[in-house]
């Protein structure tokens, strides 16, 4: 409990250095150019002479100091408030609301493939250490978590989308949601990372398989397939479920170029835009949030390693 | 990195060193002209060219050593045979007969289309550029800034980490705080926000991977520190009065070396998919150069088509390749490691 | 005055431009004579009601549509908000909501006949009244609104002096709306007494800022939008999506009459699309219509199913010299860069469908008063002995390039670094993003600037080349040229305007201030469904005669 506390206690501090560097940031004259461009125009900007464009920044707040725009902005945040979108010219509550709830749907489907998939032929693999299936599946996961998902994307794309023409090349889903357009992106994530966590649990279960325990329960004439499910797959699991909380914190880095790909919704791709409009309150708080889902993910992956783990427990 | 285990000390000290400089000074002879020529941007087809050339007998070399020393891997093998492939691509890439990676000639032609008296064996982009000139000179790009920015982000982290791990206290308390921070962002928000606010460039790619690496690195050298400190050659260089900084890079650093070598791997492997990903979605290397995020990012939007589709899956398998044989390289290494 | 140009100054003058198509003897292309004096094509015969069109474009805020800074803003009102006058497909600009419009011979005064029985949204019949509100509205300093930069409406407003002092201590001045500058005539006259002659009047009043709102306008408009439009706005959501449906009822619950004749469509929706991804948007059967196509996509939009549609333009990419900056400062070096480049060759390369040769004075053949000019030849050696002379060889500049339009200007740069090769002149292109690039367009030595189409050659000469205008980027100052520029604008005589344009060109070209290889096609492309889809220069969407077949 004490780890617990001291690690929000962390988080908070990192919350708070991580959102005045970005309010120094996007104060440079560069950012407010180009929030300015994006709204008056090319030219427009270039014939405006500096009193106008002073004037400008008093209009749209940006003249104030960073540092009291941070003041204000947290004061905002506390009372969920998180700020005005320069770009998409509204509140950035349910623009982020919006973004997250489609990250949290692919995310789903994701996890629901990925989880089942990989504890299987990790569990798999692990069991006979050297056996041809453990090679296989070994160098299988290498192999894809070796594709990056750009290249992934890419090649289910020109497979299944462009050849077979059996999916949608792009997930915009501008008239609704539709669970065909979710494919593509799915499958891009789910077989980038299977080969992740399969390797943790191989490696999680092999050592299992060679424990002093396991030998003696299968020495004792258990059945083997009892040994594995009663046994060995308890304490096999705690490593994988530790590493399976912490690919949230891949997936919001992960999910940006194959939203930006499939041009789907996302949070991922409402990070990318704001950051090169130079939005800076869609940034704080995309920031906020992966922050947030990143410290959130550890503390719960360190909890569930000492619940599952009786051996360890908190200094 | 639970994984990581320290390497015991090899037999030979001394047949260790040779062989130690004999490969730190072909790395050198491979490295040095590459990334002058890559960073300096000069033209090719110039008398630069030629400075390329002691680099070809040196990635053979070094493929042969290391082929001798891993022998008996045949996942490292692969994985060095992969990324060996790339290295003498990259340094014997202007000697040999391709077409300007930058110069159109005639646009769309699929792979292993003749037109007049030029073959195109891979074909050519939108702009009429021939693929596989465009897929060998990238790879220059990708190896050049992957590495470079991998071995800084090496510096820094491990510079960080034996402080932190031989200084403790306040000092390891600011330093490990300061890691924490970088890594609570999940790494592309941390890659957008510093590239965006520096500009995309080569350059720039290199500062936001070390933002986004050197913690990490810090966290591993730091524990190895704070574990090889305790024993007790650190413990006579103490007595004999030499002084903290000595200790760190003298007799603290080559110890470390082992698992550092295998995560090395595996981060050149992150490095090389950051720099592509980051390329593609418009925040890393700027077009004409030819590199397989820009090729990526071009085709993507020029070709997305069936019939056109080589063009975005020659990048494509290329980089998945280079990543592949990073992997497997750190694969095997570890597996050795852990044989012994 | 061959047939064609008297069709140009009968619409010019407020002549029906069916009426003098007409006269003229032609058939004509896309007017409805028949239909009235309606600025839209001729209703087809097979035409069908009903259906959406879906669009891939960047959907923008709608704040202030007298501040609007990109014309996708003004696409998503362009069917809610209208507009005095019409240009069309064609470049010609005929009467919308006024029904016709004269000028005086000095082309000082301008009256406009406002357009009977044209209904607001809200049940307000339109007035003069209501003009002048707008007209007022623009000239007002704290709208801040671009439009005071158009000739016509620059020549409404006088400098005078705000009471205000600036760091310096001296007098703030304003501009400010002339007294007597408009004139009500009565409910559906108005008159502009302008300062100095001005001949893109009616042009101007298409310009895309200038839609005409109603008077009890609040910003922003999407919370409020009342126009005299077929359409209405249904959703706004800014990077998202804009809908808008056909108005049956005003807002005070009554039958809503059009004035503009027929419209098919029942919807309109704007689906927001990089313009990268606008077209495989469409290959994937998202949309049926897209904001544009570039160059680069044409190959893939060839092998999608749909109809593409290349519009002639005076869109233009300007490598211009500032001429105050060395080495530009010395015309020998300007000289050899222009005489070294093959322009032919750039557009053959860059641009090998559609579009138009430049010819290093930014007047277009689009253009009505363009003047043909011997064409230019390429003389290396000429560029050389220049150079010699100048003490300049082995001379070696960068051009800075931003992309803003697209990689061709890119294309267009390294073509020119491979013809200036040929003259000893080295040329290294420094590529940076379009953001950066707007930041130092008017300042940088050598940079390749994008200009957008204006119906009137005269209109972006004066914007560009004045002395001392806000947008003259390449500081070109000749008190010559522009008298001869005057002229040409004090000529509403489209044969004798173009007389005069010989000098003006010419200066220009003879000064050596750019390289100009070409004028660039723009395109777009339709599924096989949609009809009557107008290839607009600069991309405004007309579509009160587009139809969908089942």
């Amino acid at each position: 409990m004490k780890l617990i506390g001291r690690r929000l206690i962390q988080m908070i501090l990192i919350l708070i250095v991580a959102s005045i560097i970005l309010f120094i940031i996007f104060d440079s004259d560069t950012f407010k150019m180009r929030i300015a461009l994006a709204e008056l125009g090319n030219f427009g900007v270039s014939a405006m002479d500096p009193d106008d464009y002073k004037a400008w920044l008093v209009k749209k707040g940006l003249d104030i100091p960073f540092y009291q725009r941070f003041a204000l902005w947290v004061g905002n945040v506390l009372q969920g408030d998180l700020g005005w979108s320069f770009e998409k010219n509204t509140a950035v509550g349910p623009l982020l609301w919006a973004a997250l709830k489609n990250t949290g749907i692919l995310a789903f489907w994701v996890f629901a493939l990925m989880v089942p998939l990989s504890l299987i032929l990790g569990v798999l693999a692990g069991m006979r250490e050297g056996s041809r299936l453990d090679r296989s599946i070994s160098f299988i996961s290498v192999f894809t978590t070796s594709i990056p998902e750009i290249a992934t994307a890419i090649i289910l794309t020109v497979i299944f989308a462009l050849g077979l023409k059996w999916l949608p090349t792009k997930s915009a889903m501008i008239s609704g949601f539709d669970g065909w357009q979710l494919m593509l992106p799915v499958m891009t994530l789910v077989l980038y990372d299977f080969g992740y966590v399969a390797r943790m649990t191989r490696a999680s279960m092999a050592e299992v398989m060679t424990s002093q325990y396991i030998r003696t329960a299968v020495l004792k004439g258990l059945p083997y397939r009892r040994v594995i499910l009663r046994h060995a797959l308890r304490n096999a699991l705690i490593a994988p479920f530790t590493v399976i909380v912490l690919q949230l914190n891949w997936l919001l880095s992960g999910v940006v170029v194959v939203e930006v790909f499939f041009e789907y919704k996302g949070f991922g791709k409402l990070l990318l835009e704001a950051a090169l409009f130079g939005d800076i309150y869609v940034v704080q708080a995309c920031t906020l949030v992966a922050v947030i889902v990143a410290v959130t993910s550890q503390i719960i992956s360190d909890i569930g390693y000492t619940f599952l783990n009786p051996r360890i427990r908190f200094a | 990195m639970a994984d990581i285990t320290i390497e015991p000390a090899a037999p030979s000290i001394l047949a260790q060193l040779t062989r130690t400089r004999i490969i730190a000074l072909l790395m050198a002879l491979v490295w040095l002209p590459l990334s002058a020529y890559v960073i300096s941007g000069v033209t090719p087809g110039g008398s630069a060219d030629y400075m390329l050339l002691p680099s070809i007998p040196a990635v053979i070399l070094l493929y042969l050593i290391a082929f001798r020393a891993w022998r008996e891997s045949w996942v490292a093998v692969l994985g060095l045979s992969l990324v060996c492939f790339w290295l003498l691509v990259a340094v014997s890439v202007p000697f040999l007969p391709l077409f300007d990676p930058n110069k159109p000639i005639a646009p769309f032609q699929i792979p292993f289309a003749t037109k007049g008296e030029n073959f195109y064996l891979l074909g050519t982009d939108y702009k009429g550029r021939d693929i596989l000139s465009r897929t060998l000179w990238g790879c220059q790009r990708v190896i050049v800034w992957g590495v470079t920015a991998t071995l800084v982000a090496y510096m820094v982290g491990m510079l960080f980490g034996l402080l932190a791990g031989y200084l403790s206290g306040w000092w390891d308390e600011i330093i490990s705080f300061l890691g924490n921070v970088l890594l609570s962002f999940p790494v592309m928000v941390l890659f957008i926000v510093i590239l965006n606010y520096l500009g995309p460039s080569g350059f720039n790619i290199i500062v936001a991977v070390t933002f986004a690496s050197a913690p990490a690195i810090m966290r591993i050298v730091r524990g190895l520190a704070l574990d090889i400190k305790t024993r007790d050659y650190v413990f006579a260089a103490q007595t004999r009065g030499e002084s903290p900084l000595w200790i760190m890079f003298v007799e603290l650093l080559p110890n470390v070396r082992g698992p550092i070598i295998v995560d090395a791997c595996l981060r050149l492997g992150y490095t090389t998919v950051a720099i592509t990903t980051l390329t593609f979605l418009g925040l890393g290397l700027q077009p004409p150069d030819p590199d397989w995020g820009l090729m990526i990012r071009e085709s993507a939007k020029t070709a997305m088509l069936f019939k056109f589709s080589y063009m975005l899956i020659v990048p494509a398998l290329s980089v998945s390749s280079l990543i592949l044989g990073f992997n497997l390289m750190a694969d095997g290494l570890r597996e050795m490691s852990l044989r012994d | 005055m061959n047939r064609r140009e008297f069709v140009r100054i009968a619409a010019l003058t407020g002549l029906a431009a069916g009426t003098a198509y007409a006269m003229a003897g032609l058939a004509d292309p896309v007017m409805a004579a028949e239909t009235g004096n309606l600025p839209f094509p001729a209703d087809e015969a097979d035409a069908q009601s009903g259906g959406i069109l879906k669009v891939a474009m960047q959907i923008q805020k709608m704040e202030d549509p007298a501040t609007y800074s990109w014309v996708e803003m003004s696409n998503q009102t362009r069917h809610l908000l209208e507009y005095l006058a019409m240009t069309g497909p064609d470049n010609i600009t005929r009467p919308m909501l006024a029904e016709s419009w004269s000028a005086s011979d000095d082309l000082k005064t301008w009256t406009f006949n406002i357009r009977k029985g044209v209904m607001w949204h809200n049940g307000d019949e339109l007035t003069a009244e209501h003009i002048k509100w707008n007209v007022e509205r623009w000239t007002d300093p704290a709208i801040g609104s671009s439009n005071v930069g158009l000739s016509s409406i620059s020549a409404l407003v006088e400098e005078v002096d705000s009471g205000e002092k600036d760091d310096k201590g001296n007098a703030k001045m304003v501009k400010k709306l002339r007294d007597g500058a408009i004139t009500l005539v009565d409910s559906h006259t108005i008159q502009f007494n302008l300062s100095k002659p001005v001949l893109s009047f009616p042009e101007d009043m298409y310009n895309y800022p200038t839609a005409i709102l109603h008077p009890s306008f609040t910003p922003p408009f999407s919370d409020n939008p009342i126009g005299t439009g077929a359409y209405g706005l249904a959703e706004l959501a800014v990077g998202d999506k804009c809908i808008l449906k056909r108005i049956t009822k005003t807002t005070d619950g009554k039958d809503f009459t059009y004035w503009g004749g027929k419209v098919y469509l029942d919807e309109i929706h704007y689906y927001n699309f990089d313009e990268d991804n606008q077209l495989t948007a469409f290959a994937g059967g998202d949309v049926d219509a897209i904001y544009e196509f570039s160059i680069e996509q044409m190959e893939l939009a060839k092998a999608v199913e749909g109809n593409i549609i290349a519009a002639r333009t005076a869109q233009t990419l300007c490598c211009r010299m500032r001429v105050t900056e060395p080495p530009f400062d010395d015309i020998r070096v300007r000289k050899a860069i222009v005489m070294a480049c093959d322009n032919a060759a750039i557009k053959a390369l860059v641009y090998p469908e559609g579009g138009d040769i430049g010819e290093n004075h930014h007047v277009a053949p689009v253009h009505p008063e363009y003047f043909e000019l011997p064409p230019i030849k390429r003389d290396v050696e000429g560029a050389k002995a220049l150079l010699k002379e100048a003490g300049k060889e082995n001379l070696e500049v960068t051009i800075d390039v931003g992309n803003t339009d697209g990689p061709w200007h890119q294309s267009v740069a390294e073509a020119m670094r491979d013809q200036l090769k040929d003259a000893g002149i080295t040329l290294n292109v420094n590529v940076m993003p379009a953001s950066n690039y707007w930041e130092i367009w008017a300042k940088t030595g050598f940079g390749a600037t994008a200009w957008t189409h204006r119906p009137l050659g005269t209109m972006v000469l004066s914007l560009g080349y004045r002395t001392g205008v806000p947008w003259n980027e390449s500081a070109f100052a000749s008190a010559e040229f522009d008298a001869a520029l005057d002229a040409a604008e004090a000529t509403l005589d489209v044969e004798e305007r173009r007389a005069k344009m010989e000098t003006v060109e010419k200066i220009l070209q003879d000064a050596a201030v750019m390289v100009q290889p070409l004028y660039r096609p723009v395109y777009t492309i339709t599924s096989k469904k949609v009809h009557g889809y107008p290839a607009h220069p600069t991309q405004y969407h007309q579509f009160n005669k587009v139809w969908m077949s089942a």
